[in-house]
């Protein structure tokens, strides 16, 4: 026996290795861990951007998992899922292909809210329940988590979702001014509305989105300064944008969406800005918002040049202090200057937020549905409008330096025989299809984008030239539907190539019918909607 | 300011940390080595020169600030887990070097290719040996004034090591690798046991004949 003991040493050695190669080996078997990072609260107005994982570098998520394979297994077709009852039913996150022992997996969610989110009016706590599983995977193995977060009114603005207590620098308190950018919603059909009011019936036609003068697009900075002014809009006064690193109550705050301030009357600064860069951005003007200690003011940059007004100009008849246009352009320009130093000096409280570019970075204005009893409110705002004497002067911009006093650079002339202020760079085609009678001319922009068509039609009724020019084109396999709104008229144009979007107005030629349309296809047309609202306003 | 910048996930991640030493018309060189292990974490070395006015301004934001430090860079890379952080300053020659692990760089697809996205559209790689490659990248963001090179090396056990696009046109590696496990000791355990077993009973048998002998 004592002679065999090596060999049955090594015999049970052998039978043990490869046993605990089958069941498991030395290693104790382990469990598939996963940790959370959540974020705490999501705001309504950013949902556009917690939605889209390429939006401002992606740090805008719900939550982010690592998931650990601390198995001595291979997972395979490792399963991520999660919902928020009330909100996203069971969606797949991700399907990881396999996992060896030992690795980690990083993994996002960026919930796809629906639209109407930007609707909610209160603030709530909810839950997101996760679920993890794997082939094979039993009863006990899955990995069902959950964690709770708010969602905070659509008006709330967080500046920062860095805890106070963690704050360590002003990069920290400026964590979210990107998402401004979400309140600042130049689509809104109500901003639009008092957009084109403050260009036809303050302005009486402006052209900044389309000749890029800024001298044009100061002209329309200070229309809606006197907008605002002659509505008696109220600044309200408060200080919102913190001061020092220890400014924890201003670093949250209700921001009025520019439809509230126009309807409401009344706006802190950083709710004027918001205002006057979503007018700014529907005009096709690039809007900025600048941020200093405990103010903010809108402006705009053209041509590589900053401009900048002082929106709480307007005070308050309680308040007093009511300044000029001339007065707040001046304020604003001076800031602007102080702005830069400080800047240049690199204190980090002076920011500014470029919309355009914040848009373009995935932070997207908010989605808001038309509103009749919003747009009465507009049409009773813009009824002011006049009633004091300064109306009567005109509005014009006076460059500092300059010793003159000029109107604003020409805009385009309006073609007399088209009715339509057609851009000098624009191709015009007249009588482009001989089969299309009705059809006098077409114009379209060097891109190719934007294009306008005049049709004379002759009839003295709008709803049969429509229906004319509706059965003309169709025999061109394109179906036109539109809603007419007075001497407004709205629709959209089908065909093989897409969906173009378009705008006009009916004027009447005697015998004649003529309808002139401005349109864009549909994926450019909210891009293209400062040269659109422009052309519009200027036909004729 | 920041904000206002165009800001791509991965190449530029770490850009942005510097920024501030961007206000300095003069080109500044930064240095990345991003090594892969076996399980797909990533090693990330960085190593940067200055000159004495953005040495200045560096360590007034964030070289004294490593706390500051390590949040920037957290902010710049959501889509990773961020450990071990190790910042080592070179004052007298103005210079530093930052040390971190990124977890779950590597993710393996449904057919088990091992992918790691570049998040860039045509990037210039230069295949140094079989597992490293070379990218220099200049950011537009900061008009010429940054110029990265980094140094991406892959595990030794990664096969059939191939650059493709992924659906959005971006650079991706795909490539192959056997399980760590089954690589190592753990995956020797059964034929060191059959061998053992084997070597038990020819002891036995070799043990009888001699007995019998």
């Amino acid at each position: 026996m004592k002679k065999h003991i090596i060999s049955i040493v090594l015999i049970a050695l052998g039978v043990f290795l490869l046993a605990s190669s089958f069941i498991g080996g030395f290693k104790e078997k382990g469990e598939v861990s996963l940790d959370i990072e959540k974020t705490e609260t999501i705001m309504p107005a950013a949902h556009n951007v917690y939605n889209n994982e390429e939006a401002l570098n992606g740090k805008y998520y719900l939550f982010k998992a690592r998931l650990t394979n601390n198995t001595n297994k291979i997972l395979e077709d490792v399963t991520v899922k999660y919902r928020i009852p009330g909100f996203i039913e069971w969606t797949e996150l991700e399907v990881i292909g396999e996992m060896f022992s030992g690795q980690i997996a990083a993994i996002r969610a960026y919930p796809k809210f629906k639209d109407d989110i930007t609707e909610k009016m209160t603030e709530s706590v909810e839950k997101v329940d996760i679920e993890i599983t794997w082939d094979g995977a039993e009863e006990d193995d899955i990995i069902e988590e959950s964690f709770s977060f708010r969602i905070s009114d659509r008006n709330e603005f967080k500046f920062t979702n860095v805890p106070a207590s963690e704050i360590l620098g002003w990069s920290d308190v400026h964590n979210n001014t990107a998402l401004l950018a979400c309140f600042v919603t130049p689509n809104d059909p109500i901003v639009k509305y008092y957009t084109q009011n403050i260009q036809e019936k303050m302005l009486k036609g402006e052209s900044a989105g389309v000749t890029k003068d800024p001298k044009e697009a100061m002209r329309f900075l200070m229309g809606i300064y006197e907008a605002t002014r002659q509505s008696h809009m109220v600044y309200s006064g408060t200080k919102m944008i913190p001061e020092s690193l220890t400014d924890i109550s201003k670093f949250s705050q209700s921001n009025r969406l520019p439809r509230e301030v126009i309807t409401g009357n009344t706006g802190l600064c950083l709710e004027l800005s918001t205002l006057y860069a979503s007018i700014l951005s529907s005009a096709g003007i690039d809007p900025i918002i600048f941020l200093v200690p405990g103010h903010a003011y809108p402006g705009f940059k053209m041509n590589g040049q900053y401009y900048a007004i002082e929106a709480t100009g307007i005070g308050g008849e309680g308040l007093g202090g009511i300044q000029t246009v001339d007065k707040a352009v001046e304020t604003g320009m001076k800031s602007l200057q102080d702005f830069f130093t400080k800047q240049q000096q690199g204190d980090p409280r002076y920011t500014m937020v470029d919309i355009h570019v914040a848009n373009q970075n995935g932070a997207t204005a908010m989605v808001l549905k038309d509103d009749d009893f919003l747009r009465k409110k507009v049409d009773e705002m813009v009824a002011v409008w006049g009633e004091g004497k300064s109306n009567k002067k005109q509005i014009v911009y006076v460059q500092p330096t300059s010793s003159t006093t000029r109107d604003v650079t020409p805009r385009p002339a309006v073609n007399r025989s088209l009715s339509v202020a057609i851009p000098s760079s624009w191709q015009t085609i007249r009588r482009p299809y001989p089969d299309i009678p009705v059809l006098t001319a077409n114009a379209i922009a060097p891109d190719q984008a934007t294009s306008i068509s005049v049709f004379d039609v002759p009839t003295a009724n709008a709803n049969e030239a429509m229906d004319l020019i509706r059965s003309y084109l169709y025999s061109y396999g394109q179906e036109v539907s539109y809603q007419l709104n007075g001497n407004q008229v709205v629709g959209q144009t089908y065909s093989s190539y897409g969906t173009l979007n378009w705008v006009g107005k009916v004027l009447n030629k005697g015998n004649n019918i003529r309808i002139v349309t401005v349109g864009a296809p549909d994926y450019l047309y909210n891009q293209k909607s400062g040269v659109i609202n422009q052309l519009f306003n200027s036909i004729r | 300011m920041k904000d206002s910048k165009r800001q791509s996930k991965y190449w530029v991640m770490l850009v942005l940390v510097f920024c501030v030493c961007i206000l300095n018309a003069q080109q500044m060189q930064q240095k990345i080595e991003m090594r892969i292990d076996s399980i797909g974490n990533a090693r990330l070395d960085i190593t940067m020169k200055m000159n004495a006015q953005q040495w200045q301004q560096w360590i007034g934001s964030l070289g004294n600030n490593p706390a500051a430090l390590k949040r920037e860079i957290e902010r710049e890379m959501p889509g990773y887990f961020l450990d071990n952080f190790k910042l080592e300053k070179d004052d007298m020659n103005r210079s530093f070097n930052l040390k971190l692990d990124a977890y779950g760089v590597c993710k393996i697809d449904k057919r088990g290719n091992w992918i790691i996205e570049l998040e860039e559209k045509d990037t210039q790689l230069t295949e140094l040996d079989s597992h490293k490659y070379m990218l220099v990248n200049s950011p537009p963001e900061y008009g010429g004034q940054m110029q990265q090179t980094f140094m991406i090396t892959l595990p030794e056990t990664a096969n059939n090591i191939k650059t493709a696009k992924d659906a959005y046109g971006k650079d991706i590696f795909k490539f192959t690798m056997e399980d760590p496990s089954e690589a190592g000791f753990s995956g020797l355990l059964p034929w060191i046991g059959l061998l053992l077993i084997g070597g038990g009973v020819s002891w036995f048998f070799v043990g009888k004949k001699t007995q019998k002998a």
